[in-house]
């Protein structure tokens, strides 16, 4: 391979991993900003797509309805969280949240050991189509619907939220979640909306790319992370968070080919590190304001 | 408000009982009242930071596995015996933390978690990619047992007095700590911090102390935990010790600082009971599969007995002193 097509190989291959870093760190985001709950549970969500789709496929369903079936089970069991989990808290905060959303990937996380084991899980890709070169890179059609993904999810989000008047009274309990409960909008009602949301968009995520980089139990907690890492650096908008996911996901392309492939995972989070450090310096000393 | 067990008379029970077990109780007993006290002593130390301190680090198993790293590298490489490198381990992990812990201690709330957890991550993929340093992910294997002078501790039972004798001498220090200025400053800074700010408390260098201290407390035990097991490897300093951990002190409760031990010795039972009448039933016992129970444990702890078992004990001697009319504490 010349320098050229390595670039694309390893451009593609950061894209890809760019646009789900993307729609997690929207998953995120959406529960973060109407709850304030910081759900730690959305990659094991991502991780939980891939895993049901494989359980049915081998049950002997079809693509379509074991698609369909993952991501009706995955968006059940993220609104049976918020109800049994999250919403019961007496004496909420952001640390009782975050323990019990840690404790909560935990919990699926070893149920799904449990129940289907350590090894790595894949399904076949959506399309029988053949691999296009472009200047001695390859992509595969996968690829190409984990572009699409990101293109539908951002275009049907925005129109759902600017367009739909459920969808602005969701942006406006973003805004000020006491004022727009005082205009009648049901925030419980919202809350478990939002949960069964970001679990259906974790699990399509995960759907779409499981052909390319397969999926097992522990996968979750790293991959949700990652879209952590780009909803904060995003600023938790959506368009923040689109730039930011892919340029983490071209980052880790470019490091893990020109640097070590073993230490991809690295780069992003002490980008993370690094950022939320900076970012506390900045409104110190520009604004006069304490850290976040 | 937590100096219910600081009276001496408690204190030398409750070291006559822990003195006296390995003269009773078989090897099994000793073994895991050996990791009680190892995880325990840990769960002290993370108790003081998120509990009295108000800091949710998940940092934890960081300084855990660097202390118990270092000195495991450094005797297996003939450098330092453990007892040296267990100090200078701690040495190391208190410098570590100070450099880390400067920046990152900026940080509060959703933010502190979020970094330190990318830390855990960064530290254990680090530890499994310096292949010829630590071992690799195969892990370090045959470090020697820590000998003092002449005296080689090699059974359980000289383990357990060894990780006792640390665990009981941590929570000593720290009720003293609790006591002194810098402890009313940090129960000050965990209540509000503008507050405690106005007072004229310098919140972001108590706040360094505590990370800093805490560090080195769980790098000690990291060095015992490993000599111990005489063997170290990036998966057990990962998440699901986190998750232990978080347990141990919801179960006890972090506002006393005993709790956390009270929930150590809780759930090194629980688990224990768990291995021994499902490990048949369940193929694939192992960390993730504790974590699962402790993620169920934590959820139901913090729904329905937020104070954890040191609060609810702390409530009942309250009910017991109003009904018998004794004043004083």
């Amino acid at each position: 391979m010349t320098l050229l097509s390595q670039i694309i190989q390893y451009a593609i291959s950061g894209m890809t991993g760019g646009s789900i870093y993307a729609v997690i760190g929207i998953c995120w985001s959406l529960v973060y900003l109407i709850t304030k709950v910081l759900n730690f549970t959305t990659g094991e969500f991502v991780m939980l797509g891939g895993m049901l789709t494989w359980v049915f496929r081998t049950a002997g369903f079809s693509l379509v309805p074991s698609v369909l079936f993952a991501v009706a089970c995955t968006i059940l069991i993220s609104m049976i969280l918020e109800r049994i989990a999250v919403r019961p808290v007496r004496y909420p905060n952001e640390v009782t949240y975050m323990m019990i959303t840690i404790a909560g990937a935990s919990v699926i996380k070893g149920l799904v050991l449990l129940a289907w084991g350590s090894e790595t899980r894949r399904i076949e890709s959506f399309f029988d189509t053949e691999i296009i070169h472009l200047f001695g890179a390859t992509i595969t059609s996968q690829v190409l619907c984990v572009f699409g993904l990101l293109v539908i999810v951002t275009i049907g989000l925005s129109l759902f939220l600017n367009r739909t008047l459920f969808g602005k009274a969701l942006r406006a309990s973003a805004v000020n979640l006491t004022g727009a409960s005082l205009m009648g909008i049901d925030i419980g009602r919202f809350r478990l909306f939002c949960f069964g949301l970001a679990g259906g968009l974790g699990a399509i995520t995960g759907i779409v790319i499981t052909p390319i980089t397969f999926t097992g139990y522990e996968v979750g907690m790293l991959t949700g992370l990652k879209g952590l890492v780009a909803a904060i650096v995003g600023g938790w908008t959506m368009t923040g968070t689109m730039v930011a996911a892919l340029a983490l996901g071209l980052i880790e392309g470019f490091g893990a080919g020109f640097i070590s492939a073993g230490l991809k995972d690295v780069f992003a989070l002490l980008i993370m590190i690094l950022f939320l450090i900076v970012r506390t310096m900045n409104f110190a000393s520009r604004t006069g304001r304490g850290s976040p | 408000m937590n100096g219910v067990p600081q009276s001496k008379l408690l204190w030398l029970v409750s070291i006559a009982f822990i003195t006296a077990i390995p003269l009773v109780a078989g090897s099994y007993v000793v073994g895991v009242m050996c990791f009680i006290a190892i995880f325990g002593g840990l769960a002290v130390s993370m108790g003081l930071l998120l509990g009295q301190a108000g800091m949710f680090s998940l940092a934890h198993p960081v300084w855990f596995g660097l202390g118990g790293y270092v000195s495991g590298i450094l005797a297996l490489r003939g450098i330092a015996p453990p007892w040296l490198g267990s100090i200078i381990g701690a040495v190391f992990v208190g410098f570590v933390s100070y450099v880390i812990g400067a920046p990152l201690l900026r940080l509060k709330g959703y933010y502190l978690a979020c970094a330190t957890f990318g830390l855990l991550l960064i530290v254990q993929i680090s530890l499994g990619q310096l292949g010829p340093l630590t071992g690799g992910h195969e892990g370090l294997m045959g470090i020697p047992p820590f000998s003092i002078g002449g005296f080689i501790l090699e059974t359980d039972v000289h383990y357990y007095y060894l990780s006792w004798a640390l665990c009981l001498a941590c929570l000593w220090f720290l009720y003293n700590l609790m006591g002194s200025r810098m402890g009313r400053a940090i129960k000050s800074f965990s209540d509000s911090e503008v507050a405690a700010k106005s007072m004229g408390i310098n919140v972001p260098r108590f706040k360094l102390k505590v990370f800093i201290l805490t560090a080195m407390m769980a790098s000690l035990t990291g060095s015992v935990y490993t000599c111990y097991l005489r063997f170290a490897e990036p998966g057990i300093f990962g998440f699901p010790l986190q998750v232990q951990l978080m347990t141990m002190v919801i179960i006890g409760g972090g506002k006393t600082l005993y709790g956390p031990l009270l929930g150590g010795f809780v759930v090194m039972w629980v688990k224990e009971l768990i291995h021994m009448y499902l490990g048949k039933v369940l193929p694939r016992m192992g960390a993730q599969v504790d974590a699962l129970f402790f993620g169920v444990l934590i959820i139901v702890i913090l729904i329905f007995m937020p104070g954890g078992l040191s609060g609810w004990m702390d409530r009942l001697l309250d009910l017991g002193r109003r009904t018998f009319g004794k004043t004083s504490g």
